[in-house]
């Protein structure tokens, strides 16, 4: 394919201005405050809609089985029985979760699941901003009830003050720096 | 240094004795240098991609340039099968040896410290010792049984036959200029008058051109292209024969880094005409003044190598047409104009006669 070239004025051709433009650019960035993250030091916090680890409350859950449902892959299993309670002087009928576990090794973090849930605040949610969910056995990845609601990874993120601090700047520096860098 | 204040009267002292030694601590300050240098690579080119670099090994990652030489020394040393074994073992030391035996003439600061040998073709000398470094890699390319080796053996040879006479005719002007091919006495005609960089900027141009393309360097890189050759001639090599190539490329690298400064940047003094710190002012100073001396060279060597690397960093490598092109359409017209003109001027200047 022949392409036409832009025509070179002799000064180009001869200065190579070019040149030293290009080294003015890799002069700039040598100067900026690095974007790398040392990870297992410094973490950066998930944004709001990141899906992580499940968690489960057993509290809030009414046992409906829609989370079951919903879930494409069939990942969640539920065993329910009924039980008479006492509930206000009535006696009523109420459903009492036996099992509550999900496959999680299969699980495609899709978040239907979550968004079936019917309770007000969800009873499943994966919100939880957690991804350091590796394991050195598969089996590890099979949660059941108990270790869905109190599973002990608590993820800690430094806030942007202490990673502001960090760095030696105020956290309105900071920010300004982090968006002069994704600008230019 | 030390070395000055100890008289020494014995020509066995001083046309051998002396000068081993002094070699063999100029091994070691270079070899020093070449290994450091591999790590400050790395930071700058991680800086100027807006990276870390390596910050794991000691702090800021300062020790990684022990911890690569250990994990070469330690790694398996793999010879492809079909390849020409003694070939194969003796190309990675062939340009290694050359580019530092040439510190052997090079001084890295003022004359009677750090002067191992004063030889009076000594640019000469440093011109056929650093371009016979291009055999190790056509014999390790071709040693190595792999096209692609090969391909990169033959890019290198090809690459600093052409580049290796624009090298040569840039420096003719500065010799003009001086008079001389003696490193001292060209440092010691710039203290008098002014850095070759002024009168000889087109010299200097082609001169920086053409040792980077000596050196394989980016973007004149094509004999080890990663995107086309994987490694170019050093692909089949592992551990630390391949370390060897490595420590070659840096230490010539550092030979042509100190070539320009000692050629045109005024080698180891500060100021022009005479004035500042000049060669007799270093040595009036005593050790301190050597120390200084050394100090300033380095610094000025430093620029150069970390030039090298901000050249890698900003450039995209050259088509091998082009970089062809270049050499012989570009850089040798331009030096031999470069020649003619600095003749008539120079013939012009010292009234006809001279």
């Amino acid at each position: 394919m022949y392409v036409e070239r832009p025509k070179t004025r002799l000064t180009e051709k001869f200065l190579l201005l070019d040149l030293f433009e290009g080294l003015r650019v890799t002069w700039k960035n040598f100067w900026r405050p690095k974007v790398t993250v040392e990870y297992p030091e410094v973490k950066l916090e998930p944004s709001d809609r990141f899906r992580g680890m499940f968690r489960f409350s057993h509290e809030r859950c009414i046992a409906c089985k829609l989370c079951a449902m919903a879930c494409p892959i069939d990942i969640i299993y539920i065993d329910v029985h009924d039980e008479q309670q006492e509930v206000d002087g009535k006696k009523k009928k109420v459903k009492v979760l036996d099992r509550f576990d999900i496959d999680v090794k299969r699980c495609m973090f899709c978040a239907l699941c979550e968004e079936a849930c019917p309770t007000t605040p969800k009873s499943i949610w994966l919100t939880t901003k957690t991804y350091e969910l590796s394991t050195y056995d598969r089996g590890e990845l099979y949660f059941n009830m108990q270790e869905l609601e109190y599973w002990s990874v608590k993820p800690e993120f430094p806030t942007l003050d202490q990673i502001a601090k960090r760095a030696g700047l105020g956290q309105q520096d900071a920010i300004r720096k982090i968006d002069e860098g994704r600008e230019s | 240094m030390l070395l000055m204040a100890v008289p020494v009267d014995d020509p066995m002292m001083n046309w051998l004795i002396w000068p081993t030694i002094k070699f063999v601590i100029a091994f070691a300050i270079v070899i020093t240098v070449v290994a450091a240098f591999t790590l400050v690579e790395r930071k700058v080119l991680a800086y100027i991609q807006v990276r870390l670099g390596p910050n794991r090994v000691g702090p800021h990652g300062l020790l990684q340039f022990v911890a690569d030489p250990i994990k070469l020394l330690l790694k398996e040393d793999i010879i492809p099968s079909g390849a020409q074994r003694a070939a194969f073992f003796i190309a990675p030391m062939l340009p290694l040896i050359p580019a530092i035996t040439v510190f052997a003439i090079i001084p890295l600061g003022p004359p009677p410290a750090f002067e191992i040998t004063s030889i009076n073709i000594g640019i000469l000398l440093v011109l056929a010792l650093t371009s016979t470094g291009v055999y190790g890699m056509i014999l390790g390319g071709w040693a190595s049984n792999n096209k692609f080796s090969l391909m990169g053996g033959l890019r290198s040879a090809a690459q600093m036959v052409s580049y290796e006479v624009p090298f040569a005719l840039s420096i003719i002007g500065v010799l003009m200029i001086v008079g001389s091919l003696d490193l001292g006495k060209i440092v010691a005609y710039q203290e008098a008058h002014l850095w070759n960089v002024i009168p000889q900027f087109l010299g200097f141009f082609i001169f920086l051109v053409a040792m980077i393309a000596e050196n394989n360097r980016a973007p004149f890189d094509l004999p080890e292209a990663e995107s086309e050759l994987v490694a170019g001639f050093h692909t089949e090599y592992s551990g630390m024969k391949f370390a060897l190539f490595f420590l070659a490329e840096y230490a010539a690298m550092l030979v042509n880094s100190c070539l320009v400064v000692i050629l045109f940047f005024g080698g180891w003094t500060l100021g022009m005409g005479g004035w500042g710190i000049t060669t007799a002012v270093l040595q009036q100073w005593g050790w301190i003044g050597a120390i200084l001396g050394g100090l300033i060279f380095f610094v000025k060597v430093m620029f150069f190598m970390v030039f090298y690397l901000f050249l890698r960093g900003t450039f995209p490598r050259y088509r091998f047409d082009q970089l062809m092109d270049l050499g012989w359409k570009w850089m040798i017209p331009l030096a031999l104009v470069n020649i003619a003109v600095t003749g008539i001027v120079v013939l012009a200047l010292n009234g006809g006669g001279a």
